[in-house]
């Protein structure tokens, strides 16, 4: 799970800043790039063009010096050249090198230049002495057969384009920098309506169908505003449609159910009088009418949840008090209640009818799939409540134990349909029930065979306050 | 003693037919009634010892006879309704009504609330007299005065006021005055408690909002200053 997060495609922020980024960086670059060329290519061609100039006219006054004097060495024409700082001369002549400095000689000369000048032409080369760039020079003096040759240093030179570098890569970086935060930024003001959208989002799903988000001049947004709108509106007039029917329904179907209902309970009275066959009739009315009003009680009651319709009404019960009165008085038989004292005077805010119903509801699925519930114990752990109800039946298989709470959902044990079958929607009303409570209930398996149902309740801060002064008035919207 | 009188106003005939034969059979005198306007005219006619009353009805509906039949008596009042949704429950109890039963109603049931809303008009055996400040209960003349005013109560308002009276400083849970006063067990609905506390003090309080007598103790149910 947390791997897979590590491993998730990064936030529409994070792209966003890294798209600016990258754009910023890629301007950059190509900004300085071209910055460095242009500029290195200038100052060095500048370079080139003055150290022609220098080296030529040094070799004129070679020349000069080795023609007014044939027969002089080399080394004195040598040293009548005054060379710039870091600039060394060089005279090839009847296949003797001479040069200004010992450290410099005609073995560091690039060959190739050296080839080309002796072959008669000027030549201009770089080159790297040890370390140091290095620009070559040379040229034939054929009037006093000789050859001359200049090695200018270019340190100075490197050492500009070295800082000029490093500014421009200094400068890239605080662009892409830049670029990074202004991406940050803008992202983060378009993110902002959707922040807005989704706290109004979270309100509508927690309940409150008349939140809306506020409307907006941006042309971009009002789209976005409109439909969620629109949407939200159109979500809530069906669910009060939906609340509206179950009204309808529960009125249209109650009435006739009623009518049946006082006729069987008259028939019953006389059931002395009926033979034999017209008392088994009349115990199938009976039993059946029973039957189909549990359902429909049950199935207005979960369509009620369902339309938000349905108020609780909290009261704070100590929770041993509550169970007992739960258990005594269901009419299928008594089953024991075990709880510490701690645990059973411990008050929780809960809707007393309806945690009847919920206890009802897990005794009746422990009579009718578990042979009878054994017993109904209390317990407290962490601010949490539980109330479990044990039976020594079949328990239910691990596959089917979230989908016993499914409406009208028929396990592999209920598979006959006799007059021990449910309405089979006790479950679902139980899960309903504890679920409006802030409530978990789950079924595992019985020590010693058996099924136990866990209904884990809050108690202390973590549910509403009804206000128990007033909870008619708290109680319903 | 002569049977008692059940006024039935239901406007489906069939459950009328049905309810009626079953409260017959059980030994009342039952007088039916389409609408809120036959009710009262028939209750005008005859005084009934309680009153059944169907929430929808055509013309005047359930809320607006009980409250018309509220102004001009104290009998008990059932209100038989088919959608027990809050609104419903809260606002018939608050037109006056004294209890209420949802449909589809058992008969055995609706027998059972209308036994226990009958039973506690003839309870009381040794005369008693309270006074707590300027309130005076009478409880076997059934006269409540605040001052020199004669109060109205209803009989289910009565019955809690002296139930709540006959041991003042007493907290009283809301699932014991159920059962005191309404024949409930644990489960019954703690709303007929509350809004009978309110509908009390908007009588016998000076300032109901800031009660003087029947006060809330939080968490735990109410109690009557002594």
């Amino acid at each position: 799970m947390s791997l897979s997060g590590r491993l998730r495609r990064p936030g529409l922020r994070s792209r966003a800043t890294a798209a600016f980024a990258l754009g910023a960086a890629l301007v950059a670059g190509v900004l300085a790039g071209a910055t460095y060329g242009i500029v290195h290519h200038y100052l060095l061609a500048q370079r080139v063009s003055s150290v022609e100039n220098e080296a030529f006219s040094d070799a004129r006054v070679v020349k000069e010096t080795l023609a007014a004097s044939p027969n002089s060495p080399v080394s004195g024409s040598l040293s009548s050249v005054m060379p710039g700082k870091g600039t060394r001369s060089l005279v090839y002549r009847d296949g003797t090198w001479y040069s200004t400095s010992v450290n410099v000689g005609n073995q560091n000369l690039p060959t190739s230049l050296v080839d080309q000048v002796l072959s008669g032409n000027p030549a201009i080369q770089r080159t790297l002495i040890a370390g140091t760039p290095m620009l070559a020079i040379g040229m034939p003096v054929p009037a006093v057969s000789a050859d001359y040759f200049e090695i200018h240093s270019l340190a100075d030179l490197q050492t500009t384009f070295d800082i000029l570098g490093l500014v421009l890569v200094l400068g890239a970086a605080s662009i892409t920098m830049g670029g990074a935060l202004v991406g940050r930024w803008a992202s983060g003001h378009l993110v902002q309506p959707l922040r807005g959208v989704t706290a109004v989002a979270a309100e509508i799903g927690a309940g409150d169908l008349t939140r809306r988000l506020p409307t907006t001049a941006d042309r971009d947004l009002d789209p976005l505003v409109t439909s969620f709108n629109d949407m939200v509106t159109s979500l809530h007039e069906r669910i009060e449609r939906d609340a509206r029917f179950t009204s309808d329904v529960s009125h249209e179907l109650r009435s006739p159910l009623t009518a049946v209902q006082a006729s069987v309970e008259l028939l019953a009275l006389f059931r002395g009088f009926l033979p034999p066959e017209g008392t088994r009739a009349l115990g199938l009315v009976e039993q059946e009418t029973s039957r189909f009003s549990e359902t429909l009680e049950n199935l207005l009651e979960i369509s009620r949840m369902d339309a938000g319709a349905a108020d609780l009404i909290l009261e704070e019960l100590q929770i041993g008090e509550l169970v007992e009165n739960a258990v005594s008085s269901y009419p299928h038989g008594p089953v024991p209640v075990v709880a510490d004292a701690p645990a059973s005077v411990t008050v929780i805010h809960c809707d007393r009818r309806r945690m009847q119903s919920v206890l009802t509801n897990l005794l009746d699925n422990a009579r009718i799939h578990g042979g009878g519930a054994t017993s109904v114990s209390i317990a407290t752990l962490d601010h949490r409540a539980t109330i479990t109800v044990e039976d020594a039946g079949p328990g239910v298989p691990a596959g089917e134990r979230s989908k016993i709470f499914e409406r009208f959902y028929r396990g592999r044990t209920a598979t006959r349909r006799n007059e021990q079958t449910g309405s089979g929607l006790g479950l679902a009303l139980v899960a309903e029930n504890v679920r409006a409570h802030n409530g978990r209930v789950w079924v595992e398996d019985r020590t010693g065979g058996g099924s136990r149902f866990v209904v884990s309740l809050p108690f202390g801060s973590d549910i509403a306050d009804a206000g128990p002064g007033s909870p008619a008035e708290g109680g319903h919207r | 003693m002569a049977t008692m009188k059940i006024l039935l106003v239901e406007d489906d005939e069939p459950i009328r037919t049905a309810l009626g034969m079953f409260l017959t059979q059980e030994g009342y005198t039952v007088i039916g009634a389409e609408s809120g306007e036959g009710g009262h005219a028939a209750f005008e006619r005859q005084p009934a010892d309680i009153v059944l009353v169907d929430l929808m009805l055509p013309g005047i509906d359930g809320f607006e006879t009980t409250r018309r039949l509220r102004r001009q008596s104290t009998v008990p009042v059932i209100i038989v309704t088919a959608r027990d949704d809050s609104y419903d429950v809260v606002a018939g109890l608050e037109a006056g009504a004294d209890d209420y039963v949802t449909k589809p109603v058992f008969g055995k049931v609706l027998s059972a609330r209308i036994r226990a809303l009958l039973r506690r008009a003839s309870e009381f055996s040794s005369p008693t007299v309270w006074r707590f400040g300027d309130l005076e209960i009478s409880r076997d003349a059934g006269v409540v005065r605040k001052g020199e005013r004669d109060v109205s109560l209803t009989r289910t308002e009565f019955q809690l006021l002296c139930e709540l009276a006959s041991k003042p400083g007493w907290v009283f849970s809301r699932a014991n005055l159920l059962e005191t006063v309404w024949g409930y067990d644990y489960f019954g609905d703690s709303r007929l408690v509350d809004i009978h506390i309110s509908r009390l003090r908007n009588k016998i309080e000076d300032d109901p909002s800031n009660p003087a007598f029947v006060l809330t103790v939080r968490g735990m149910g109410y109690k009557l200053q002594p």
